[in-house]
């Protein structure tokens, strides 16, 4: 199955985001619509963080800050060791963590060509 | 609106407190801003207490209602603020607008947080719950990975070194060796500091506060009566607050720390004072790049040249601003919920001329700054010596 990562329109400005909102933060429009935000997107900070939080079981964890071509931007893990910022990245669907003895589940990003 | 006054204050020793539980410490503070507000036996309109996470960390809720029956202050107002790390921020404020609003006449102001019992891994979970559930929690995203996220923007774009940073951890810890209530009593070096244990690369240890215990608390009434209880009460002549994105991601620009740029520019504006007119600062280091970056935000230096005046030593005991001469979030420690407060206190010492070795010589005018999260809410405060 092929999941595809999926944002927020304001069908009242045209506003894009990630995250669900009641409201737009732009024009307060209670109406969304579901667009998907693509296959590629581009690297803009990251770290590689080895003072991790409790039900995260590796020893570090690289994490950054996305863009995609819509503008809309994410954050999250990344997948792979030569990290550069600029690179371009594509969402891949994998565990993130433990939470409550939970297995959670969400969108990662890998090197696009490796 | 009344003119509001800092009549007293006072705080417990931050660090790691062993044996002593968080009513202690909240106990300690508030008892020592009473005395030194020369109060007496007289009753208080209301305690607002400041606090981030006792339910997680000490498994108590209602504190505050615990605290004024341990103060023998039944039965005023009182409540626990919670805005996470800039909850102090917030109940200063919330007492400011208690006096002000001419509701209540006499507030207790009271933050503290105990924290050091518990292993690190708990501790950077808890705060990690400040950050937007699906977006950054579930990740694994911390405070300290959104900090060195943004450091790394920061040091592409306005070539911030890692000698930048640790010369603000030098800095805070040289100023921290002169306040006896600072966690950390020892100088470091630049060199320490840039060989210190990576934690989330740019970011090391030392460019990162400690966990700390502590509290510390203030005491506030009209203006108009401040003299009856004080030779030396300090006016809080303005404040500002604002929020920002939720996910940092979404910030219009990941390098501007806008609820500090819109919370600063309100607290000025009712103050009627400008920046330049400020003598003394006490900014949110919880990370070194935030004192740069909020230094900046806040209208001081313009947007990139935080570092020059850091180089330059404007920044430092002497300099031009002197900013955390307490030794800041980095050296002086960051028991969440006491800190906005005791931003406060120190400040309140720097305008009475009772800072002892770290007395910035005639401050008249002075500004705090305290940050929720990596800046999702802000709090910030101006306050002046009354003539």
């Amino acid at each position: 199955m092929v999941e595809r990562m999926i944002g927020f329109k304001c069908r009242d400005c045209g506003r894009m985001t990630y995250q669900t909102r009641a409201r737009c933060p732009n024009c307060k429009g209670k109406n969304f619509e579901e667009v998907e935000l693509g296959d590629e997107c581009k690297l803009l900070t990251y770290t590689k963080l080895y003072v991790l939080p409790e039900g995260v079981e590796t020893s570090s964890l690289l994490l950054g800050m996305v863009e995609f071509p819509n503008g809309v931007r994410a954050s999250g893990q990344l997948i792979g060791d030569h990290i550069k910022v600029g690179m371009k990245l594509r969402p891949r669907w994998g565990k993130l963590r433990k939470l409550g003895g939970k297995d959670i589940y969400g969108f990662k990003f890998e090197p696009i060509g490796e | 609106m009344r003119d509001v006054a800092i009549i007293g204050c006072g705080m417990t020793k931050f660090g790691r407190l062993e044996g002593r539980g968080l009513m202690d410490l909240l106990v300690e503070a508030s008892l020592k801003a009473i005395d030194d507000a020369s109060v007496g036996d007289r009753d208080f309109s209301a305690v607002s207490v400041a606090n981030f996470a006792a339910g997680e960390f000490v498994h108590q809720s209602a504190i505050a209602s615990a605290l004024v029956d341990q103060l023998g202050l039944l039965p005023a107002a009182a409540d626990r603020v919670e805005n996470g790390t800039a909850s102090g921020g917030s109940a200063v404020k919330n007492g400011f607008l208690a006096v002000a609003s001419g509701a209540y006449d006499l507030v207790l102001v009271v933050g503290g947080e105990k924290m050091t019992h518990l292993n690190t891994k708990i501790v950077t979970d808890v705060l990690a719950t400040m950050g937007h559930p699906s977006a950054e929690y579930e990740q694994g995203i911390t405070l300290p990975s959104l900090a060195a996220m943004f450091t790394r923007l920061y040091m592409e774009r306005f070539g911030v070194t890692e000698r930048h940073l640790a010369m603000v951890a030098v800095k805070n810890h040289a100023n921290a060796l002169k306040n006896p209530y600072a966690h950390f009593q020892r100088a470091v070096t630049i060199d320490e500091v840039m060989n210190s244990a990576m934690i989330a690369d740019p970011l090391r240890l030392y460019h990162c506060c400690p966990i700390s215990d502590g509290a510390a608390a203030l005491v506030l009434c009209p203006a108009e009566e401040a003299r009856k209880y004080s030779d030396t009460p300090i006016r809080i002549s303005g404040f500002g607050q604002a929020a920002d994105m939720h996910a940092i991601h979404e910030r219009e620009d990941p390098t501007v720390v806008k609820a500090v740029k819109l919370a600063s520019r309100d607290a000025f504006e009712m103050s009627k004072l400008n920046p330049s007119d400020i003598d003394v600062a006490e900014l949110h280091d919880a990370f070194v790049i935030l004192e740069i970056a909020e230094s900046e935000d806040a209208g001081f230096f313009k947007k990139g040249e935080g570092t020059k005046a850091l180089g330059e030593g404007k920044t430092a005991l002497g300099g031009e601003l002197p900013i955390n001469p307490s030794g800041g979030l980095k050296a002086r420690g960051h028991p969440i919920g006491a800190t906005g407060v005791a931003q406060i206190v120190e400040l309140t010492l720097q305008l009475q001329s009772e800072a002892g070795g770290r007395q910035v010589e005639g401050a008249e005018r002075a500004y705090s700054c305290n940050l929720c999260g990596f800046g999702t809410n802000v709090v910030a405060h101006i306050l002046e010596r009354m003539r």
